[in-house]
């Protein structure tokens, strides 16, 4: 497993602090129920912070014996502190309008006590804060070095909401989830590490100094209500008002405001003395009111669910590093460097990369040939080589994974002593605007040395396709005459799983060896249109994906009858009523945009079976146009029943066919489309929705040519369309 | 003379039968207004306990607790020898702890005949991880006493106390 140095502590420090953050974040998810249960409390009285002080003064004279003081806790509900009739010391909330009890003071619960104690100290006193802010510290630096792996991730913060590719549910979700809750999360933390600090007394003092206090005198003694300074603030600036001890003329109003604290004489009114709240102190308020949510509603919903985040990215992050870990392949070389004739150089990332070159490994190992396997850090001389194999995956934009850095400097000082033929196949994902990059800079750079001679051109393989793989061993093999067999392992499978499905229908093959099949399940499932239906038949388990068009509520299948092809071969020679056994793979990101105001729809060969399905159920009045490509018209036969139906019912507004094998002139689909440029633009501006379905070959051509289409009409590359999901394929 | 001493017995006689009927129905008893001024002292809010104590320098009766959170009472170690036994309800006579600097204004409650009676006020107090004060303001309960200021030796700079 090779990572770079980013993802490295990122991992370290979650491993290493895990337990403490995990009881963190339990008592944090109780903690954050604490401001949201007190919120819903009946205490609040609209209008109240409208109140000037003076009015609300006088009310409380009048109601009760004495006053001590008046507050308002984070809540904004009015607390006083009276005197009753009885001489006996009362404290409630009150209704500054009214001076009525509203309620008794919300008593801590013992449970959001104890989650406290827990949160902050552990129960260890000193020793628990003090963990507890080193391991609040530490998380702020895993949310950094998150925002950081998201940054190389996306390529940049302008992508930073780009569109993620999804690997698997873990990874997907930790990244989508990360980019909404980092924020709050180095907020959390940030704060968490300020109180912390606050506790070991290393922030300069925030206590309030006043100096001069003017020396009282109760000349002129007017009653309260005609105080100037009570009637000037209001209730909102309210912190907390406490009376005079006694009517001693030494004791004076102290009236707390949210920015200053004011000794007010309670004879004259007059201010005595002004102290300003210290900086120390308001970053400290903030702190606890952005640390607990006190007070806000929503706050402390966003800290709830960020709590709940933190959990669910120590489950997947836990998760993602097991099956790395697990997929991660040692590289153990039979023969040296110097031994080989084949080399194969490895440039990855997460691993992914890595297992495929140990498959083509393998494969050669298994037809007796002399390999070496390693990563292109390591580049030197390879003493009896004679081809190079470059595998590698490109790290944001365009950038070498971690262990291809020194490859180009390396490259440029060794010299190979005999020549090498080179090939390099380029892994990664078509969602970035830099597909394969480096793969095309390894390529370029290997162009450049004389004793580097060309076998096959570079080949780019989307998203980890096995099947594109597969495609890349064949020219392999066809340019070297091997007959190189990649052993994929042969996965269990979970016969439970498996559904039975009855064949309603199935034609004969057609002139490409293409026929239909239509299934039905005999139980009922969910599907739609563009979902999967895997097959695995007996002799290798290996799972086969067919394309569903949805018909009337079965399952429409396009199947070519491959010459050795195990499952096409099984399939072409059920007959009706006959029961296979199936799954049903549910593929959300290849369903009928109904969002969409138009839908170019374009397939080749066999792809052509989920838009059958769409076609057919477009009820919704989307203008639906397709494009299909095949080898001549009798190929189109087999579709044209259902095509004009719903051209018929007005489903589809245009179809364009493309034949390849028809007249003199090759026609592919990728030409039709190039000829209906005005068409995608308008589709793409209006936010329409491109759908491709076929062969890999197909959908590279057809790509190349949308984005030539959109580079030169509307000066983007496809990628911007394809990160606005404006673009969906389904390619093998 | 012994007219004279008569007169002079009276008044306490009168008083002291007052007093006997006053115990048996209801003791009368006084509040006060006690201010805690703090030192600016620097940690957590410090747990007060005000008690009373008895001639022999026993507890005989808690008067006011500043500080809400039971589980840190057996730090406040004297009182809790009092009062851990007993368990009396102090719900009504809690508040909240103080903190550096702070200051805080409570009404406590004290019988009339423990007054000039060689009773004593005692404040206890204690801050998490710091130290703990048994008295660090004590005094002797007199007429005269409830309505001054006493000078604290730990986490309280002075009290003030005031008849209701």
């Amino acid at each position: 497993m090779t990572i770079s140095i980013w993802r490295y502590s990122h991992l370290i420090l979650a491993v290493s602090s895990a337990l403490f953050i995990f009881i963190a974040t339990v008592t944090g998810i109780i903690l954050a129920l604490e401001p949201i249960s007190n919120q819903i409390q009946p205490f609040a009285v609209d209008n109240a912070n409208d109140l000037s002080l003076a009015e609300a003064l006088e009310i409380l004279h009048n109601e009760y014996e004495g006053v001590i003081t008046l507050e308002k806790d984070e809540n904004d509900f009015v607390i006083a502190s009276i005197i009753t009739a009885e001489g006996k010391n009362d404290m409630f909330y009150v209704n500054p309008f009214t001076g009525e009890k509203l309620g008794e003071l919300i008593k801590k619960k013992p449970i959001f006590e104890f989650a406290t104690n827990l949160h902050r100290s552990l129960f260890l006193k000193s020793t628990g804060r003090f963990l507890v802010g080193l391991f609040s510290f530490f998380l702020f630096l895993i949310a950094i070095t998150g925002i950081k792996l998201i940054l190389k991730r996306q390529g940049g913060f302008k992508r930073f909401f780009a569109k993620v590719v999804k690997e698997n549910f873990e990874q997907y979700f930790h990244i989508v989830i990360g980019r909404y809750t980092l924020i709050p999360i180095v907020i959390i933390t940030l704060t968490g590490v300020f109180l912390s600090l606050e506790k070991f007394n290393l922030l300069p003092s925030d206590k309030l100094v006043h100096k001069n206090i003017e020396n009282t005198s109760h000349a002129e003694s007017i009653g309260i209500n005609g105080f100037h300074v009570f009637q000037s603030y209001t209730l909102n600036e309210l912190k907390s008002l406490e009376f005079p001890f006694s009517e001693d003329e030494e004791d004076y109003f102290i009236l707390n405001l949210k920015d200053k604290e004011l000794y007010i004489n309670q004879y004259t009114g007059r201010v005595m003395s002004k102290a300003d709240i210290s900086l120390v102190s308001i970053v400290s308020t903030w702190s606890m009111v952005l640390h607990t949510g006190q007070g806000t509603f929503v706050w402390a919903m966003v800290l709830l669910l960020s709590c709940i985040a933190i959990l669910f990215f120590m489950y997947s992050g836990f998760t993602m590093t097991i099956k790395r870990k697990k997929e991660s392949v040692k590289i153990k070389n039979k023969y040296t460097k110097d031994e080989a004739e084949f080399i194969l150089l490895v440039g990855s990332e997460t691993g992914h990369t890595q297992r495929f070159a140990k498959q083509f490994f393998d494969a050669l190992i298994t037809a007796n040939h002399t390999v070496y396997l390693d990563q292109l850090n390591k580049y030197s001389t390879y003493k009896i080589a004679k081809h190079l194999i470059v595998f590698t995956a490109t790290y944001g934009e365009g950038e070498a994974p971690s262990n291809a850095k020194n490859f180009e400097g390396l490259l440029k000082m060794i010299r190979q002593k005999q020549t090498v033929k080179y090939s390099v196949v380029g892994f990664g994902s078509l969602m970035y605007p830099d597909f394969c990059k480096y793969a095309i800079v390894v390529d370029a750079l290997l162009q450049k040395q004389k004793n580097f001679i060309p076998n096959l051109p570079l080949f780019k393989i989307n998203n980890q396709s096995h099947d594109a793989f597969k495609t890349w061993i064949q020219q392999w093999n066809e340019s070297t005459s091997q007959d190189l067999k990649i052993q994929l392992t042969k996965p269990t499978v979970n016969k439970k799983r498996l559904k039975n499905f009855e064949v309603l229908n199935i034609t004969d093959c057609n002139v490409d060896d293409t026929f239909l099949l239509q299934l039905k399940s005999l139980k009922k499932q969910k599907f739609k249109s563009g979902d999967l239906l895997a097959f695995y038949p007996e002799e290798d388990h290996i799972e086969r994906l067919y394309s569903i068009g949805r018909v009337e509520d079965t399952i429409l299948l396009s199947i070519k009858k491959h010459k050795f092809g195990v499952c096409s071969k099984q399939l072409s020679t059920q007959k009706q009523h006959n029961m296979i056994k199936a799954r049903i793979k549910r593929n959300l990101d290849f369903h009928f945009p109904i969002y969409a105001k138009e839908v170019i729809m374009i397939a080749n060969g066999t792809g052509i079976a989920p838009f059958l399905g769409m076609m057919n159920e477009n009820t919704l009045d989307i203008k639906t146009h397709l494009f299909w490509g095949g080898r001549t018209q009798q190929s189109f036969q087999l579709y044209s029943k259902l095509i004009d139906k719903a051209f018929k019912k007005g489903y589809l507004s245009s179809f364009n066919l493309a034949y390849s094998r028809e007249e003199d002139e090759k026609v592919y689909v990728q030409d039709v489309l190039m000829e209906k440029e005005k068409l995608i633009c308008n589709v793409l501006q209006n936010k329409g929705v491109i759908m491709i379905c076929g062969s890999i070959a197909m959908q590279n051509s057809v790509l190349e040519a949308l984005n030539i289409i959109t580079e030169s009409k509307l000066q983007h590359p496809l990628s911007v369309f394809e990160n606005n999901e404006q673009i969906k394929m389904d390619c093998y | 003379m012994r007219k004279i001493n008569i007169f002079k017995i009276a008044p306490l006689l009168i008083v002291a039968v007052f007093l006997l009927f006053g115990f048996t129905l209801k003791q009368p008893s006084s509040t006060y207004k006690c201010m805690i001024q703090m030192t600016n002292y620097t940690g957590e809010g410090a747990y007060i306990i005000i008690s009373l104590l008895n001639p022999k320098g026993e507890y005989e009766k808690t008067l006011y607790v500043q500080g809400d959170d039971d589980e840190w009472y057996f730090d406040i170690t004297e009182w809790w020898n009092f009062q851990g036994k007993k368990r009396t309800n102090i719900d009504a006579i809690t508040g909240a702890t103080i903190s550096g600097g702070e200051r805080a204004i409570s009404v406590i409650e004290i019988a009339d005949d423990k007054i000039d009676q060689g009773y004593k006020v005692r404040f206890e107090t204690a801050v998490e991880d710091q130290e703990y004060h048994a008295d660090d303001v004590e005094f002797e309960l007199t007429s005269e006493s409830v309505k001054s200021k006493v000078e604290g030796k730990g986490f309280i700079r002075y009290i003030r106390l005031m008849p209701q």
